[in-house]
């Protein structure tokens, strides 16, 4: 009686999450702000790190790819729930008979298929443009799928700061996302860092995604690629955690 | 089982007591009206009674869930029609109803049969593929209802379904709440329209500033009602001679001074004018204006509650 209840409740929880990640990418995968900040802002950090360089443009894509994957995973959630909140619609998603994980899930999972739709685009650029070569695929996956699954994650918990201005959320968002990009490996490897950057890499998921990513790509890895899967794991789980916890604080 | 049972709630936003020590139990079947002005807390008892807002203190049940430690249970045979029509903009009628749907987790074909049925039923059908960016506001509160029941909930919140809709929206909810409450659908309903508690519902509660002031039959409040209506004279030689011998009829449960107007409250605002009239003949005055009011909210509730008239737009006790 008690399992076919929960397995029950089970499967409303994810017919719930999946109708709330179909729901936002219909209404906003094609918004422009969302593109703008998904899109075209990565692509302008890689022009901006490829000017100032002497090396091959082949060999920053790695980095465009996790840079791509922070920002666009992390970019509907911050746009779609502030502007939810003031069309009170967010009410709805609030008082449906499903769990705030599923919720949160929900929101979590189209920005994290977004950013691999969007990753997809340098890697094949990278592949036919600039002859990149993947020495193991399954790492690559590994490294976008579990950063993409973070970094939506960590746009969720954003959003639940309760304003109904997206404007407010993002500016606090790339407070946090804009230095990741310097201190992660992604164009400026670690070992080119001041000691002081690289202690604060640790704390980065980014780093650990991109550490991935540049390992699948054949590059000199900083780290074992088992140590960066149980890191960014871990970086998803507490996300969640506390993206679960500041909904419930701030609906009271 | 009870449908609602509220125990002495309350809910705080810092220092605003919203809702005080409020308690009431809704039965089956019946359609509760929660009459009450603008900022009385009928929405906050909607957020709560729908666990979106926690209480500070008391409880409910819902079909005997409580609604803080049970939420999801208790939200199962719910439908909630909210204040706003908040609805997405950027998709369809359809997509929408099927939205609400799968979060309420209604199978395909229920969603889908169901879902032509509500548009139907609202008259919104051959609208279903326009995107509700368009929609007029009585258009957009339709299909907020149809959404609300696509669950086919056994209990429905209707948070002002009616205010400041044209007559053609307003018929067609009537109707669906009448077809509703014939199937035994439990509707509770707020509004702050006492014709509308009068028409639509088996019991009112009335809800003043957090306070329930009242609950009973409409047939019974509207006694109490009645006797809020009032006129409100103006006479050529000023109102204080009048306002002293007018107020002592029997028919006049109160009188005072409004500016250089005297203002009467009784149940027989017909009979009063006539006793108007013949004072002013009798005493050498003339009417310059007489106009007749409905009861008002706070008039019936400060009869009700017995409080004193607002002075500084605060009630002394
Ligand atoms: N989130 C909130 N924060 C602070 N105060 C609130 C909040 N929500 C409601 N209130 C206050 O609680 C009181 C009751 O508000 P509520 O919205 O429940 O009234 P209402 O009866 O629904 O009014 P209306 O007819 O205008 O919809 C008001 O004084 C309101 O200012
Ligand atoms: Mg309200």
């Amino acid at each position: 009686m008690i399992e076919g209840f929960d397995r029950n409740q089970l499967a409303a929880e994810a017919v719930a999450a999946w109708a709330i990640a179909k729901k936002d990418m219909i209404i906003y995968y094609l918004k422009p702000n969302i593109i703008i900040a998904g899109l075209l802002f990565p692509l302008f950090m890689f022009l901006a790190f490829a000017a100032g360089k002497n090396v091959p443009l082949g060999a920053l894509i790695p980095g465009l790819i996790s840079v791509t994957i922070l920002f666009s995973s992390s970019s509907i959630e911050p746009v779609s729930i502030p502007i939810e909140r003031r069309t009170k619609t967010f009410e709805r998603l609030l008082s449906a008979p499903v769990s705030l994980h599923a919720i949160v899930v929900g929101e979590s999972l189209s920005g994290f298929l977004y950013s691999i739709g969007i990753a997809l685009l340098p890697l094949i650029v990278g592949i036919i443009a600039f002859g990149n070569t993947i020495t193991s695929p399954l790492v690559l996956m590994a490294g976008m799928l579990l950063s993409a699954l973070c970094f939506s994650t960590m746009g969720t918990l954003f959003a639940a700061y309760p304003t109904e201005s997206p404007g407010d959320i993002m500016s606090m968002l790339n407070l946090v996302r804009l230095p990741l990009i310097f201190v992660s490996g992604t164009f400026i490897p670690l070992d080119a860092m001041p000691p002081v950057g690289v202690a604060i890499a640790y704390f980065s998921p980014l780093t650990y995604g991109n550490d991935l990513i540049q390992c699948a790509y054949g590059n000199p890895a900083s780290f074992d690629p088992f140590l960066d899967v149980v890191m960014l794991v871990c970086f998803f789980v507490i996300f969640q955690f506390i993206a679960h916890r500041l909904y419930a604080h701030f609906n009271e | 089982m009870h449908a609602i049972v509220v125990n002495g709630l309350e809910k705080r936003f810092g220092e605003i007591l919203a809702l005080d020590h409020v308690s009431f139990t809704v039965e089956t079947g019946e359609v509760f009206g929660y009459l009450g002005p603008n900022g009385a807390g009928k929405t906050t008892t909607i957020r709560i009674l729908t666990g979106i807002t926690s209480p500070s203190g008391g409880s409910a049940t819902i079909f005997g869930s409580d609604i803080v430690r049970d939420t999801i249970q208790a939200r199962r045979n719910m439908g909630i029609v909210y204040e706003t029509s908040n609805i997405y903009d950027d998709i369809t009628a359809w997509q929408n109803m099927m939205f609400a749907g799968e979060l309420y987790h209604v199978g395909k074909e229920d969603r889908e049969s169901r879902g032509k049925e509500l548009l139907e039923v609202f008259g919104l059908w051959d609208r279903r593929a326009s995107r509700v960016k368009g929609f007029s506001k009585g258009m957009k509160r339709r299909l907020t209802l149809a959404m609300g029941l696509i669950n086919d909930p056994k209990l429905l919140f209707l948070d002002e379904p009616t205010s400041g809709l044209d007559v053609q929206s307003n018929l067609i909810i009537r109707d669906v709440l009448r077809s509703l409450t014939e199937r035994g659908v439990t509707v509770f309903l707020t509004t702050h329209n006492i014709e509308e508690a009068n028409q639509t519902c088996d019991r009112v509660a009335i809800i003043n500033r957090g306070r329930i002031a009242a609950i009973d039959s409409p047939e019974r409040l509207k006694k109490t009602i009645q006797s809020v209506q009032s006129v409100e004279v103006a006479f050529e030689h000023g109102g204080a001679q009048a306002l002293s011998a007018l107020s002592g009829l029997p028919m006049v449960s109160e009188a005072r001074k409004v500016g250089d107007k005297v203002r009467l409250y009784t149940e027989d605002p017909g009979g009063l004018l006539r006793e108007i009239v013949s004072y002013a003949d009798s005493h050498q005055d003339r009417v310059v204006s007489a106009t007749t009011f409905g009861p008002t909210l706070e008039d019936v509730f400060i009869r009700l509650t017995g409080l004193r008239r607002p002075k500084d737009g605060r009630e002394e006790p």
